[in-house]
């Protein structure tokens, strides 16, 4: 059976949906900027295991999460700082400082390696909780694929916004020139820009399981949603007001 | 984006909705006590909340409409963690809407108001 194959979910879940999920899963496999395709499966899988992970459930207690001692509960295929940066970014992402991701880079975690995680396991996520939501089993994670990673970092770069550097929002040229429009760029849509990559799979996903960019200019209702902006508004702050989402 | 929404389309709400106000959110919002629900259940990792609040809100709106705010649910299960991960700032904190919403929310109060300096 194909990967992400709704069809017998009985929830008419629109095929766009199927579509990028599947999409994703590929892009999930293959070798990635800074991450080898066995790595990024390897991240995935964490975000999942941090989910039951002891160490981390005791840390989301204490007063403060960086002076707990212990070990993950992990595969133990990516680096101990990998481990630790996917664990936090899923079960105690509002804790994270500055001082920690610039920890990581005396740890082997670069900025770039860093941000490309983030952008792993929030798409992983996204679309495990999408399935969670509707009372799916999660998909298999795909088998990685060979090949060797690109390194590619875009020409420009700023450090103004965050604890790593973005593209700003003139910077969206070249290779860049399909992220955004118009020279101007919310935050949270440059956040993932340092590993454009990211941003374009966080796009392509956002588009089908909330808006796509254009969309967003629609505060009324989008023609292929069952439910209108409000009703989207509502479960957004809902679920941002509980994961104490000030942004 | 609740308040814009609203804005736009003439539409009196209680953005008391987002605290989890059950009342608030039945106010000028289709299905608004189930969706609230169906969010906060998720957001809260309560698998028997959750499977009460998807039944409630499949029978209510049925199954596109079960289908979509999963999606939207889903995607902002994935926001707050890109906001917090990379410590990005609002955008416009002295704009008047957003001071006035982060007001009525308290959210101040979040630990990520710390990366837009508050």
């Amino acid at each position: 059976m194909a990967a992400f194959d709704y069809s017998d979910a009985g929830l008419q879940i629109r095929p766009d949906i199927g579509a990028a999920h599947r999409n994703y899963w590929q892009t999930l496999a293959r070798p990635g900027s800074w991450w080898t395709g066995s790595e990024r499966v390897a991240i995935a899988q964490e975000s999942r295991n941090a989910l039951d992970c002891a160490l981390c459930r005791r840390r989301r207690q204490a007063l403060s999460p960086y002076g707990m001692a212990g070990e993950h509960d992990h595969d133990r295929a990516l680096p101990e700082a990998a481990v630790d940066a996917v664990h936090r970014v899923v079960t105690d992402q509002g804790r994270i400082t500055r001082r920690y991701v610039e920890d990581n880079v005396g740890r082997g975690l670069s900025k770039e390696a860093y941000v490309e995680l983030v952008g792993v396991v929030v798409a992983v996520f996204s679309i495990d909780e999408f399935h969670r939501a509707l009372g799916l089993p999660l998909e298999p994670l795909p088998a990685p694929l060979p090949g060797a990673i690109s390194r590619y970092r875009p020409a420009h770069l700023r450090e103004d916004i965050g604890f790593v550097p973005t593209v700003p929002p003139d910077g969206a040229v070249g290779p860049e020139t399909d992220l955004w429009k118009g020279g101007r760029a919310a935050n949270v849509i440059r956040a993932l820009s340092l590993v454009p990559d990211a941003l374009r799979d966080w796009r392509a996903l956002a588009a089908v399981q909330y808006l796509s960019f254009e969309a967003m200019a629609n505060y009324v209702k989008d023609a292929d949603r069952a439910i209108d902006r409000m009703q989207m508004e509502l479960v957004a702050g809902r679920v941002s007001a509980i994961n104490e989402c000030f942004y | 984006m609740l308040r814009v929404s609203a804005q736009t389309t003439g539409t009196e709400i209680d953005l008391n909705a987002v605290l989890g106000d059950a009342a608030g959110a039945a106010k000028g919002i289709a299905l608004g006590p189930e969706l609230m629900n169906f969010a906060e259940s998720l957001a809260r990792r309560d698998a028997d909340a959750l499977a009460h609040s998807r039944a409630a809100l499949l029978a209510a709106g049925g199954p596109a409409v079960l289908v979509d705010a999963a999606g939207v649910a889903a995607n902002f299960q994935r926001m707050v963690r890109i906001a917090d991960s990379i410590g990005i700032p609002v955008d416009d904190l002295n704009a008047e809407t957003g001071r006035a919403v982060r007001a009525a929310l308290r959210l101040s109060e979040f630990p990520g108001a710390r990366n837009s300096g508050l």
